[in-house]
């Protein structure tokens, strides 16, 4: 994974922008993972080994390198501009040295061309600085589709350094040129201006100019004396009795000098100021990138798992029956199951001769076993047993139940009727549908025939009736 | 090294044990019914920070055969001393007896270590039976706490805790499905106090999910500042042949395309409505909403639709106002003050009266219908440029959220969001209506939300939730 802050920057741009579906929870423990991994190894878990870590569990062959795409355009870019920049920097020198051994070349042209580059230069380093994009419409037409919003900031300061690298090239070229004209022709430089200045004042502009570079190399710095001999006038071409001939070529290390100080270095001093600022820039960008926040967070956090993978929704109990509740018919025989029917039994079963007895809940097993037993020799003298088991509608069927009436079942006449009566917590009403339902089951799962479940007899106008006197 | 805490939830069938657990482990495909004997078999909930586990839950079945079970205990036992020894042995002596799959599953996890959570119905009678069940679970010598849950609507909780009091260390009412989040939190705590060991692994946990549930709102809220700005910025493009022109009518043009720009809206509204709730580990809620609808061609809605969920037009001037003054501001600091504020002022009252006048209409037609062009045309609809639309979409996504972050995981029923009868958005802060503004404006215009404009306007809506909380909170 590439450690430059461009690339880090884009590719970290584009693989937040391929999470932006996935849900956070996902996110976050894919993340959290990753930084307790780089904590064990002793990594710091940063951006770069992050993207590093999704590209190798991502395997070999993916075809998506959004930072290398970018990168890659802009090398184009950058190489359109180096060819543009030399082609242009030959033809210009060429141009600016065009001698044909009747003219001089004025050095004051050329000064002003190194000023206008000068402020080019400049200008391009403000522009990025500004964020304009001069030829961001040419961008425009050229991308596929539009850039994103990290590109898009991004982009003055690619433009400035594509502009200084076009510039840099230029000013190579150009400067090979010049050496190369002053190999193979006999330059003769003069200067010339049509304001009334003095060969003095022209000398201070020059050696201000020549400043940097004078204690270096003192050649290449003009007298005064090649300074007012080599000014020359269009109207007035210079004799060659009163300066020599090979005054003409003494400019030549100050052009050199002038091209490479003012020129070339600029440039180069700006080609690796922008540089520098894509740099600082992408690395800015990235640590201010919300989803590098995000990431931090979700690096930094302990992911909460609260135990829901178990599902068993679909593993419900089969709720269907098959029976119906029956009226309750004969209720001479009553059994009060785990406390049903306390304080009071309801009205229809205090009939005449019922005996209530007491099972399950807070009786001991020996007292079930002692109900089984009187009620067994009850029920053989009578010629149709039946019992009621008279229960909590609120209280499920448990095992307990189950136990009983299967000794029951053994115990009691063949041809005994049990009818299981489920109360409501309020005897005068109707215990709720759902609160029958699990008793139907329950007797749908003793043996057939054996158990029914009974509701009292309903009427409009004899509700349930509890023994206690109504008002 | 202390053993991680373990917590049975243990009691007689049918009395919720299964809902206690769904929502404490925010797990909403644990089988819940209204039937005894749903829960057949013992089941670890267990909670894990970076996969360590800090604490377990265990559901398990109900009691079957206490009596039974209290009845052999007191038959293999000489004294007091013996007592969780003696429970051990019932358990390793019964395994695989049929009679006693349900004690021995539930008494498993006591014998482990675990702490007893027992859990009774507080909306029906207290009754003595459950002594038994009861005295099984002091026999087994360990830390225990009752919790009262409500099934139904009748409430004997007093005399419950009076009488479980006598049997538990702790006793703690809580209301499986409607129990607030800050009442999970609180029973967790109860849950450490058990025993001293515990408690600050409970009290971390508590910590840990107190600060998911607030991240957890941070993220609904993007969830929504991302829908919005896709919903308000969707435009339904068409473009016709030749051939297709001379089939088409624009009417029927027209048509389509708001079918389809509709229909892909819902789909949205939809996908979100999916996300936030996945956020919340609901998995498996059923939801019934009325969906996006219009009552004719010149109305994006119903006007019972704007009734409930879009804002006032005095709201609109407000936030108008806000977004023009944003605007005017600039002019200002363009002349660098000389205008003394003027640029403000009057970007302000444009942004204002624009507002009030056609804040609730469409400003600008948002179907488009070109001309024919190089033997091609091309029809669009959207973005829609009337700013009530994201102002409906928010009043439902934010009620939705609201259900959502309220709904505890053992809650079956189904999900039904009614349109609210207030403008409760005008109770949000001036700076977070502009920013809402701001960023429909934004969307309208097809202009793409920079990060930081994305970032004010899912904090905005950050606060529209705190708000709306607050709003339903403390409504009459």
């Amino acid at each position: 994974m590439s450690h430059n802050p461009l690339r880090l920057l884009l590719d970290f741009d584009d693989r937040i922008q391929r999470d932006r579906d996935q849900a956070p929870a996902f996110l976050h423990r894919r993340d959290r993972r990753f930084a307790l991994d780089c904590q064990q190894q002793g990594i710091r878990p940063d951006a770069a080994a992050w993207l590093q870590q999704m590209a190798r569990l991502s395997g070999p062959g993916n075809g998506r390198q959004a930072g290398k795409d970018i990168e890659q355009r802009w090398r184009r870019i950058h190489g359109g501009f180096v060819v543009a920049g030399a082609m242009f920097g030959i033809l210009m020198m060429a141009g600016l040295l065009f001698y044909d051994g009747g003219q001089r070349i004025n050095m004051t042209v050329l000064l002003a061309f190194v000023l206008l580059q000068l402020l080019l230069a400049a200008a391009t380093t403000v522009q990025a600085l500004a964020g304009w994009q001069p030829w961001g419409w040419l961008q425009r037409r050229l991308q596929k589709q539009p850039p994103g919003q990290t590109l898009a900031r991004l982009q003055p300061l690619l433009m400035a350094r594509a502009a200084h690298t076009g510039g840099t090239a230029f000013a190579t070229t150009g400067l090979l040129t010049l050496l190369v004209l002053l190999v193979v022709q006999d330059l003769a430089f003069g200067w010339s201006t049509t304001l009334d200045t003095a060969a003095q004042g022209y000398h201070a502009l020059i050696q201000a100019i020549a400043t940097p570079w004078g204690w270096l190399w003192p050649a290449a710095v003009p007298s005064q004396d090649l300074i007012e001999a080599t000014r020359f006038f269009r109207a007035a071409p210079a004799s060659p009795t009163t300066t020599p001939a090979a005054q003409w070529g003494q400019w030549w290390p100050f052009a050199v000098m002038l091209w490479l100080t003012w020129v070339l270095i600029p440039r180069l001093l700006l080609l690796a100021f922008s540089h520098w600022l894509v740099r600082h820039r992408s690395n800015d960008l990235l640590q201010r990138h919300p989803g590098m926040q995000a990431l931090a967070w979700r690096m930094e956090t302990p992911t909460l798992d609260t135990g829901n993978q178990h599902n068993d929704a679909g593993d419900l109990p089969d709720t269907s029956t098959r029976t119906t509740p029956v009226a309750l018919s004969d209720a001479r025989h009553i059994v009060c199951w785990a406390g049903a029917g306390e304080p009071e039994l309801p009205q229809p079963l205090l009939g005449d001769g019922a005996t209530a007895l007491k099972a399950g809940g807070r009786a001991s097993l020996a007292e079930d076993d002692q109900v089984l037993t009187t009620l067994a020799s009850k029920l053989a003298r009578d010629p149709s047993p039946a019992i009621v088991v008279v229960t909590r509608s609120w209280e499920p069927p448990t095992g307990e139940l189950h136990d009983f009436l299967d000794h029951a079942r053994a115990q009691w006449p063949a041809n005994t009727r049990v009818l299981i009566l489920p109360l409501a917590a309020n005897a005068n009403e109707a215990p709720a549908n759902h609160l029958i339902q699990p008793w139907l089951r329950f007797t749908e799962r003793l043996p057939t025939g054996f158990t029914q479940v009974a509701l009292l007899p309903s009427l409009p106008d004899n509700p349930y009736q509890t023994g206690a006197e109504q008002p | 090294m202390t053993q991680q805490p373990l917590f049975a939830v243990v009691g007689h069938p049918n009395k919720g044990k299964s809902s206690v657990v769904a929502t404490l482990s925010q797990n909403d495909a644990i089988a819940i019914a209204l039937e005894p004997g749903t829960t057949r078999a013992r089941q670890a909930y267990p909670l894990s920070v970076d996969g360590r586990q800090l604490y377990t839950l265990v559901d398990t079945p109900g009691f079957q055969r206490p009596r039974r079970v209290l009845q052999w205990l007191e038959a293999h036992s000489l004294s007091a001393s013996d007592h969780p020894e003696t429970v051990r042995a019932f358990v390793l002596q019964h395994r695989g007896d049929d009679r006693y799959v349900d004690e021995c599953e539930l008494l498993t996890p006591i014998i482990e270590g675990a702490g007893i959570i027992y859990v009774v119905d507080g909306s029906v009678p207290y009754s003595a039976e459950h002594e038994a069940e009861m005295n099984i679970l002091r026999w087994s010598g360990r830390p225990s706490l009752a919790l009262i849950n409500s099934i139904g609507d009748d409430d004997y909780s007093d005399t419950w805790q009076s009488a479980l009091g006598q049997f538990f260390q702790v006793v703690r009412k809580f209301d499986a499905v409607r129990a607030p989040f800050e009442q999970h939190l609180s029973l967790l705590k109860a849950f450490g106090q058990l025993e001293p060991d515990w408690e600050q692994t409970l009290a971390q946990a508590t910590d840990l999910l107190a600060q998911q549930r607030h991240q957890r709102r941070h993220q609904a809220a993007s969830l929504i500042a991302r829908a919005l700005e896709d919903m308000m910025a969707y435009q339904e493009r068409r473009t016709l042949t030749l051939d297709q022109v001379a089939g088409t009518s624009d009417a029927s043009l027209a048509e389509t395309l708001r079918d389809r720009w509709y229909q892909h809206q819902r789909k949205r509204e939809q996908t979100l409505r999916v996300n936030v709730e996945h956020l919340y580990q609901h998995q498996r809620i059923q939801r019934q909403e009325a969906e996006l609808a219009w009552a004719s061609q010149h109305d994006l809605f119903s006007d019972d639709t704007r009734n409930h969920w879009a804002v006032s037009k005095k709201y609109l001037a407000g936030a108008g106002f806000g977004a023009g003054a944003m605007g005017g501001a600039g002019i200002d600091a363009a002349t660098f003050g000389s205008s003394l504020g003027a640029g403000a002022l009057v970007g302000g009252l444009i942004g204002a009266a624009g507002s009030y006048f056609y804040g609730d209409r469409l400003i600008l037609p948002a179907l488009r219908i070109g001309p024919l062009k190089d033997g091609l045309k091309s029809a669009s609809f959207g973005p829609v440029q009337d700013s009530q639309f994201g102002y409906v979409v928010l009043g439902r996504a934010v009620d939705h959220w609201w259900h959502i972050s309220h709904r505890n995981h053992a809650g079956r029923d189904l999900l039904e969001l009614e349109p609210a009868d207030q403008h409760w958005l005008e109770r949000l802060d001036k700076s977070s209506r502009r920013e809402i503004q701001k960023a429909f404006d934004r969307c309208r215009k097809q202009k793409p939300l920079s990060h930081q404009q994305r970032h004010n306007l899912a904090s905005a809506i950050e606060q529209s939730l705190a708000v709306y909380d607050d709003w339903r909170l403390n409504r009459p």
